[in-house]
């Protein structure tokens, strides 16, 4: 007997015996089906059923969202015009005006001896960018203008005349610049990106519809011939009425003379660095044709 | 510290409003000042990494996600816990391969500033010969505008003409008729009709004993010039 024995011969046993699974015998898995409510039944009979009194809600007869009974419906009577046609892809920018910037500035929140770029404003939470929701940066506007009065230097991606004006009254330098939006994570989030260990990319240019603007000296464009944003600040002080301060003998000159790479997204970190925040350490390449490909 | 802060920006205002020179004055001592300027530095958030334990995944292992089995996961590791992490630092930068396909990419997506002036130059250029043609015909238009209007104003002042003529011929024929039968005759009655033809004969013949006249007279003149 020992030797019919073999293993698992009584569960072939059963299996080869227990009835087959075919479309008479499928059935839900206990308990993954609830029981429809049944409505109006027993003491509950000859009432409403919960279904309110009268009409279309009781007998489940609604028409479709928007209909108003036969009467042309207000979303057909608007006709409607292109006036904001691609709205959903246009480029934003979150304003920033004057006084809020003299009002970070006066509580501190922002340091006014080193040159302010968006890290630093969302850092102080001045401005809030979110690149998903096609944010390309701030503007800034001139609203305050008149009691603005820091030397800074800014970077921004818009900015208004009169705020250039105003900024410049008081011996400060306005840039504004591109940032893609990739770049523009990156420098509103520096830390997140540092922790993904990846080297700083390159900040890419702008768009063909956006290239005129950054190359126009009177927007103070980064792509702009630094000669003619000279000549600019000169014509926007005749302008608005005044003299524009000498940036060369000041002080903070070095500080107001800082100016970004064109490919560059932080000041002091070139593109293809990779910044390691817990060992305090910056890694650089060596292979050439990465360094070749990051300085192009 | 708040309150010269305060004195600061208020000197720095009264500048701005008396006058350029005294605000000259004011900016270098607010410059001097500068040091005393109280900034809130920036306050990050602590990183959280247990850096004395890391949790580095075992690549061998079948139970390791996946996903942290990939090159990106082994970069953030590296950005977590540096060299503890063990990963090769040479490995956080693109490969040639992905470098080269890098390259490709941005070559065919973002042209140089070079290639973006030109095609805008083009396109502005484009952009102002149709405006120019656009303006050219017009001008062209408008330039025989008067003369298509002096047209228009004399074709309808002739058909007016034109029209009152044969409103008087007709009733000259008419009252011609009233006078010859001895009443009102009906114009599309055969006789009217009739009377129209026999007078249009009479004008013919008219027309050509004059135009004989006409011949002999001028027949009749050259030989007397020359007598």
């Amino acid at each position: 007997m020992s030797l019919t024995k073999k293993p698992g011969a009584k569960a072939l046993d059963v299996l080869q015996n227990l009835p087959r699974i075919s479309l008479a015998n499928l059935r839900p898995e206990p308990g993954s089906k609830k029981a429809d409510k049944r409505r109006g039944r027993g003491q509950h009979g000859g009432n409403r059923s919960g279904r309110g009194h009268k009409g279309e809600r009781q007998r489940g007869n609604i028409p479709r969202l928007g209909f108003e009974g036969g009467q042309t419906p207000f979303y057909l009577v608007v006709p409607k015009y292109g006036f904001n046609e691609g709205h959903s892809r246009r480029p934003q920018y979150q304003p920033l005006t004057l006084k809020r910037l003299q009002y970070l500035i006066d509580l501190g929140r922002v340091d006014p001896t080193q040159p302010i770029d968006l890290t630093q404003l969302v850092n102080a939470r001045g401005v809030t960018i979110q690149p998903l929701k096609r944010d390309y940066g701030v503007q800034l506007v001139d609203e305050g203008s008149e009691i603005f009065a820091a030397k800074i230097n800014i970077e921004v991606q818009r900015a208004s005349e009169g705020a250039i004006a105003a900024i410049e009254r008081n011996g400060g330098v306005i840039t504004t610049s591109f940032y893609d939006p990739i770049s523009l994570g990156i420098l509103i989030k520096p830390v997140p990106f540092f922790m993904r260990g990846q080297p700083i990319p390159r900040r890419m240019l702008p768009g063909e519809d956006m290239v005129p603007y950054y190359m126009s000296a009177e927007n103070r464009g980064y792509l702009a011939d630094p000669e003619e944003i000279q000549q600019a600040r000169r014509a926007l002080a005749q302008k608005y009425g005044y003299v524009l301060p000498d940036i060369s003998k000041d002080e903070l000159c070095h500080m107001l003379a800082m100016r970004k790479d064109v490919r560059q997204i932080f000041f002091g970190l070139s593109p293809g660095w990779v910044v390691n925040m817990p060992e305090k350490k910056i890694l650089k390449p060596t292979d050439e044709k990465l360094l070749k490909y990051y300085s192009s | 510290m708040a309150a010269s802060m305060l004195v600061q920006r208020a000197a720095a205002l009264c500048g701005t409003f008396k006058g350029i020179s005294l605000s000259k004055a004011v900016l270098p001592v607010a410059c001097h000042h500068g040091v005393m300027l109280q900034t809130r530095c920036y306050n990050p958030k602590p990183l959280k990494l247990n850096l004395r334990d890391p949790y580095i995944p075992d690549k061998e292992n079948e139970k390791t996600p996946e996903w942290q089995k990939t090159a990106r996961y082994d970069r953030k590791l590296f950005g977590r816990y540096g060299s503890a992490s063990g990963i090769e630092p040479a490995s956080l930068w693109p490969s040639e391969k992905e470098l080269q396909e890098k390259i490709e990419e941005e070559k065919e997506w973002n042209p140089p500033l070079e290639v973006m002036l030109k095609n805008i130059e083009a396109k502005e250029k484009e952009e102002a010969e149709r405006r120019r043609a656009k303006e050219r015909l017009i001008a062209a238009n408008m330039s025989k505008m008067p003369k298509m209007i002096e047209d228009w104003r004399r074709e309808k002042r002739e058909t007016k003409q034109k029209l009152k003529e044969e409103k008087a011929r007709k009733a000259k024929l008419l009252a011609e008729a009233r006078e010859r039968f001895g009443y009102n005759v009906d114009p599309r009655s055969p006789k009217f009709l009739e009377m129209v033809a026999e007078i249009e004969k009479e004008e013919k013949k008219k027309r050509k004993l004059l135009k004989r006249r006409l011949k002999e007279e001028q027949g009749a003149a050259p030989p007397a010039g020359q007598s």
